[in-house]
């Protein structure tokens, strides 16, 4: 069983990554379960097609108890298994310790059974306390992605999750598998990524291309590979799910400081710097 | 980096609820994980008072309320509290984990003091500070939610005194002390709010805070921000007595500081002052036969592990009205630095004899710490007998030594209190009845 956790700025597209790639690793026909570690509970959304009924904390704060894995588990697009921790309204409680309270539940119950080839975490974007980082602790996910823009602050919070892991890695053995990008077209995006990755000493794993059929699906409660299987975007996140299956590469990031994050921005992000002439 | 520290004397910051307990029909309401209260009214504490110890009513968090927060559970415990406990100030008090997750305590007990409900919060966490810095926000959050609201006037009560001594309950005497100190001050012509215990007027006498013409405060530091508090807000100065007066020298020396500040008639207070020191020295002069006799039976060196202001108020009185010569003096209630100096200052002068003494005085509230250098340092007196003002976990370090000991710290433990008091002319000698007592029932 793989446990990977994905973490990434917020609204960068995690959640969307997240259930178009299990989709295309459900088709090649991997059992694969995702947990949304997030308290907006909208990280199966799209593999239910339609929120979960009800998520972890939701059960725990009506019956005080959770004591049947159905009640909070759904199977989702080709057989996914998908649960939503869920958490405290906004601005109360503390969603870090729910996101820990659920997890620890979900064993409880027995969520993570042998036949499992996945288990995937949708982590909330900034990983501000401990609870958040739950998913990498001891005896949790062994493998990250994370998925990021040319965005300066994607790449920013990119770094940022870097060190955590980096923490983590130590003595947990947590590793980082590599960046996922979710385009947002900006200059020489590709060659951004990579630089940036291999600045971590990891890889650009998959490019994801931006195209509009993710909205249309999305707005059909569908991963495009369920909305329109013929699709070239359904084709990209096949391939992004390959890419995962086949991963070897995983390593401790060596998180960079803030000057030789600019410093590879303004090197590989903008087109004026360009040294070669591609202007046919 | 924090270290641990072995045997603190005191508590985290929740240890304010036994200075609620210490109100007449004062209830504190603690937002704090099931067996907070329990564990600081076993440090600070004997007997539940009127609602404290296991009674006080508690939210019990636990990880639902840290999930989901834990503010329902507050206002129902609230409103419940109100329903079955007769009380007349309600105080909210926020243990470390409602503190961590944030709950607005603020707002809930708001909405209580708009029903005019007599009810103060104090947003605390047990790891924001110990219990001497949250009794002092304890008293000016009472001060500012609920006192303030009856203030009409700037009017002050000519004579009329708020006092800030002892912290109920860390202070094991609390009670007799302050009861002690009220009559003497009561004695030289004050009136006299002393806010705490049985000699005090509840929430009514509270509310005549911002009248008194002044406060005062005893002790080195405890006391002084809610004085500076109120010297702001109701335009009050204050006087500072920097120990407990303890015996005939430093209970008159008491005297005459606060009736200078209060301008009182010297001729009254010196008359007064006269009275009771020859009462008090008829009494000794009765047993000068046997005391003399005595003299190589009692201790001949004191060592304090106590608060700065008893072991101050000990050291003064025992070297100059017992001829006991304080050894080094181990202050365990993580005074604060800026501080620290005036209680050096107080130990250099502590002779009557105009003699600067060198003693030794250590700041460390690790106990246990001061325990081992305590040991190897009475080693150095092995032939003399000594005196170890303490608390109830000397007790072994004690009968090693064989050392007599006086609990004076908490937790006491051996020792039932009511309302026994060291402080005035009548503490003093209750003082010297009880370390005779000690030592004498060494002999069979």
């Amino acid at each position: 069983m793989r446990q990977i956790a994905i973490y990434g700025k917020g609204g960068i597209g995690k959640s969307t990554t997240t259930q178009n790639l299990t989709a295309g690793l459900a088709e090649l026909g991997k059992n694969v379960m995702v947990v949304g570690c997030d308290p907006k509970a909208d990280s199966t959304r799209l593999l239910l097609n339609g929120l979960a009924q009800k998520t972890v904390l939701d059960t725990l704060r009506e019956e005080g108890e959770v004591d049947d894995l159905d009640l909070i588990m759904k199977t989702g697009f080709g057989g996914t298994r998908c649960v939503e921790s869920g958490g405290p309204e906004p601005g109360v409680g503390c969603a870090g310790r729910g996101i820990i309270t659920s997890i620890g539940m979900l064993e409880d119950l027995g969520a993570y059974t042998d036949d499992l080839d996945y288990v995937f975490y949708d982590v909330l974007g900034d990983v501000v306390c401990g609870g958040f980082a739950m998913p990498i602790r001891e005896g949790k996910a062994k493998e990250i992605y994370i998925v990021a823009s040319g965005e300066m602050m994607a790449l920013y919070a990119a770094n940022n999750i870097c060190k955590g892991i980096q923490k983590y890695a130590k003595k947990g053995g947590v590793r980082l598998g590599g960046i996922i990008c979710n385009s947002r077209n900006v200059d020489r995006e590709h060659d951004l990524l990579n630089a940036f990755a291999k600045e971590l000493g990891s890889q650009l794993i998959y490019f994801v291309p931006r195209d509009n059929e993710v909205q249309r699906a999305e707005i059909n409660r569908k991963t495009v590979i369920d909305h329109n299987p013929d699709h070239p975007q359904a084709q990209e996140y096949r391939n992004l799910a390959e890419a995962i299956e086949h991963n070897e590469m995983f390593v401790i990031p060596k998180p960079m400081t803030q000057e030789r994050l600019e410093e590879i921005l303004i090197e590989f992000g903008l087109m004026e710097n360009l040294k070669d002439d591609y202007n046919i | 980096m924090s270290q641990a520290i072995e045997q603190p004397r005191f508590t985290c910051a929740l240890g304010s609820c036994q200075s609620v307990v210490a109100i007449k029909k004062g209830v504190p309401i603690l937002h704090s994980g099931p067996g907070c209260g329990g564990q600081i009214s076993r440090i600070i504490g004997q007997g539940e008072g009127y609602a404290g110890g296991s009674t006080a009513p508690c939210t019990n968090a636990e990880e639902q309320d840290v999930v989901f927060g834990g503010e329902k559970k507050l206002r129902s415990v609230i409103e419940n509290s109100f329903k079955v406990i007769d009380g007349d100030l309600y105080v909210v008090l926020t243990g470390c984990t409602a503190a961590i997750t944030g709950d607005d305590v603020a707002a809930v007990t708001t909405e209580f003091q708009d029903e005019d409900k007599p009810i103060v919060y104090v947003e605390e966490g047990g790891f924001k500070s110990n219990n001497y810095a949250s009794h002092e926000r304890l008293v000016n959050a009472i001060i500012d939610q609920y006192v303030d609201k009856f203030y009409e006037s700037d009017e002050k009560i000519p004579g009329l005194v708020n006092v800030f001594a002892s912290i109920p309950y860390q202070d094991p005497y609390w009670n007799g002390n302050l009861e002690g100190i009220k009559k003497l001050l009561t004695d030289i012509g004050l009136k006299v709010n002393i806010l705490f215990g049985g000699e005090s007027g509840g929430v009514e006498e509270w509310k005549t805070i911002p009248n008194a013409e002044f406060n005062i405060v005893i002790g080195p530091w405890v006391g002084v921000k809610i004085a500076k508090h109120l010297k702001v807000k109701y335009k009050q100065p204050f006087v500072q007595f920097p120990y407990l007066p303890i015996g005939a020298i430093e209970t008159s020396r008491f005297l005459r500081t606060v009736a200078s500040a209060a301008e009182l008639d010297t001729e009254k207070v010196e008359e007064y002052i006269r009275k009771e020191e020859e009462k008090y020295y008829e009494h000794i002069e009765k047993m000068a036969s046997f005391m003399l006799e005595f003299r190589y039976g009692i201790p001949r060196r004191v060592y304090s592990i106590a608060d700065s202001s008893y072991a101050l108020g000990f050291s003064k009185f025992l070297l100059n009205e017992l001829g006991i010569i304080p050894g080094t003096q181990y202050i365990v209630d993580d005074i604060p630095e800026k501080y620290q100096d005036l209680v050096r200052e107080q130990f250099e002068n502590i002779s009557e004899l105009d003699k600067k003494r060198d003693i030794e005085v250590v700041f460390d509230p690790d106990a246990g710490n001061n325990q081992l250098k305590l040991e190897e340092d009475a080693k150095k007196y092995e032939d003399k007998r000594i005196l170890i003002l303490g608390s109830a976990w000397d007790k072994n370090l004690a009968s090693k030594l064989n050392a007599d000991l006086l609990i004076i710290s908490p937790p006491v433990q051996y020792r039932l209190i009511m309302n026994c008091a060291y402080v005035g002319y009548q503490g003093g000698l209750r003082a010297i009845e009880d370390i005779y007592d000690i030592v004498l029932s060494t002999y069979r």
